[in-house]
């Protein structure tokens, strides 16, 4: 093994030259872009996840059969696809519109997967909910929808806040997918970086520290929103350590 | 149709070496997540903020980022791994990292009064550990780690982006060479399927026995 590379001053300037700092600035606005972008994709498709997930979870749990079972169905089919494979059979099936931007088939497989991974929670969260509540809304005159937007979800989607961010935290690994097909998304730039300078082990390093420094934020949000609101109802919610691995 | 049917050996190899590359980052990732994972609870002064280290980075941190690191990042420290072996070893880093959390909350789970009495009848360390926390940690550790098994089996089609020749490499280039897009495809998907339902029914099923024989 050779470290002579990996310690090698000029191969870090690009990124981290404090004495002339004209590429380093240059190399951090152009990976700036890409963050920009993967950040806005992160957004765009978790907001939309979280809209759609919540329609098949409650479509999940209705008794109707009709309804029930091609959600199921859905649901467990595309959370049992890789999310690459989404992503690319939405780009090569799209390929067909002139002047596709690419971040929309991106959004779109993002968006497709995770939906369905947040079914996932928030229906667990539903049913995490004491039968209780619902029999008591009914009881108190309110209809099934009214009960379940203004007593249950309330409930569920606030003990769903970790698993919730978990796979906030997923979405945003993920997104760096989207540079197979060719995406100038946050990684993508940082590969484009280290091709014109010639330093893939720093670069790359830099943008999985990067990507770290995000995701242990969150996950620290995360563990804090918890306490508090455990604290707040003084209760411990017996969930299971959900950490979506994907 | 037809491509389907002249590709389908194609596929099925592709299919292959998404279970060889699956079996063997499941076994680095088991082996290298106990170890982690037990590394977490010890005593010892400093070892579990290591192994903290370890977990937040590799969890936090792209597969994809990960699999260009072990390929084309270790070559300029003079370490060039084939790319089937670049990619076992990043999904296996990558996923052991998963482990190690799921084996120290199961170690974690065990109640301090088995721990003391094993330990008030002269039992080291290790030998509580051997003999008393990690069997009984065992049964608890065991659905996640099922999860995380369906989840390794999907992130096989990463290593198709540094031209590993799994079910989606496969798929990409036939696609490519016949724009037969949705048949294609759609077999890729009913292959993927065909792996991971199963996977998730055993899953639910274990998950079902563990929980009547711990109670």
């Amino acid at each position: 093994m050779n470290f002579d590379h990996l310690i090698d001053p000029k191969l870090w300037a690009p990124l981290f030259d404090l004495t002339d700092p004209t590429h380093a600035q240059a190399s951090w606005r152009f990976l700036g872009r890409g963050l920009l972008l993967t950040l806005q994709i992160t957004v765009i498709a978790a907001t939309a996840s979280l809209a759609f997930g919540t329609v098949l979870a409650l479509l999940r749990l209705t008794r109707n059969p009709v309804i029930h079972y091609p959600a199921l169905v859905l649901i467990e089919g595309v959370r049992a696809l890789p999310v690459l494979f989404i992503i690319f059979f939405t780009w090569a099936a799209m390929l067909s519109f002139r002047d596709l931007a690419l971040w929309v088939p991106a959004t779109i497989g993002l968006t497709i997967y995770t939906s369905a991974v947040t079914a996932e929670i928030i229906r667990a969260g539903i049913s995490s909910i004491d039968r209780g509540q619902l029999e008591a809304s009914r009881a108190l005159g309110l209809s099934y929808p009214v009960a379940m937007r203004n007593v249950i979800l309330p409930q569920a989607l606030r003990r769903m806040v970790p698993p919730l961010i978990s796979q906030l935290i997923t979405l945003l690994k993920d997104t760096s997918l989207a540079s197979i097909i060719g995406l100038a998304e946050f990684f993508q730039q940082g590969r484009t970086l280290y091709n014109f300078w010639g330093n893939p082990l720093q670069t790359l390093l830099t943008v999985a520290l990067v990507y770290m420094l995000i995701n242990t934020a969150l996950s620290r949000v995360s563990a804090r929103l918890e306490e508090g609101r455990q604290r707040r109802e003084k209760t411990r919610v017996q969930t299971r350590e959900t950490v979506a691995p994907a | 149709m037809k491509v389907v049917q002249d590709n389908l050996p194609l596929l099925l190899s592709g299919l292959g070496i998404t279970a060889q590359l699956g079996a063997l980052a499941l076994l680095m990732a088991l082996a290298a997540g106990t170890l982690v994972g037990v590394v977490r609870v010890l005593p010892v002064p400093g070892l579990p903020w290591l192994g903290a280290a370890y977990v937040e980075f590799f969890r936090n941190s792209p597969l994809l980022v990960q699999m260009f690191i072990w390929f084309f990042g270790l070559p300029t420290i003079g370490i060039s791994l084939p790319p089937f072996w670049a990619a076992v070893t990043a999904l296996g880093i990558y996923t052991s990292a998963f482990v190690a959390e799921v084996v120290r909350a199961g170690i974690q789970a065990v109640s301090r009064g088995h721990i003391e009495a094993a330990r008030s009848m002269g039992l080291s360390y290790l030998q509580t550990l051997r003999h008393v926390v990690l069997p009984q940690a065992f049964s608890i550790t065991i659905p996640p780690l099922g999860n995380l098994s369906i989840a390794l089996a999907k992130n096989t089609s990463i290593a198709s982006a540094i031209a590993v020749g799994d079910l989606l490499y496969q798929g990409e280039l036939i696609n490519a060479r016949t724009f037969a897009t949705y048949p294609v495809f759609l077999t890729v998907m009913a292959l993927y399927l065909v792996v991971t339902v199963p996977m998730s029914w055993g899953v639910n099923l274990l998950e079902g026995r563990l929980v009547a024989y711990r109670r």
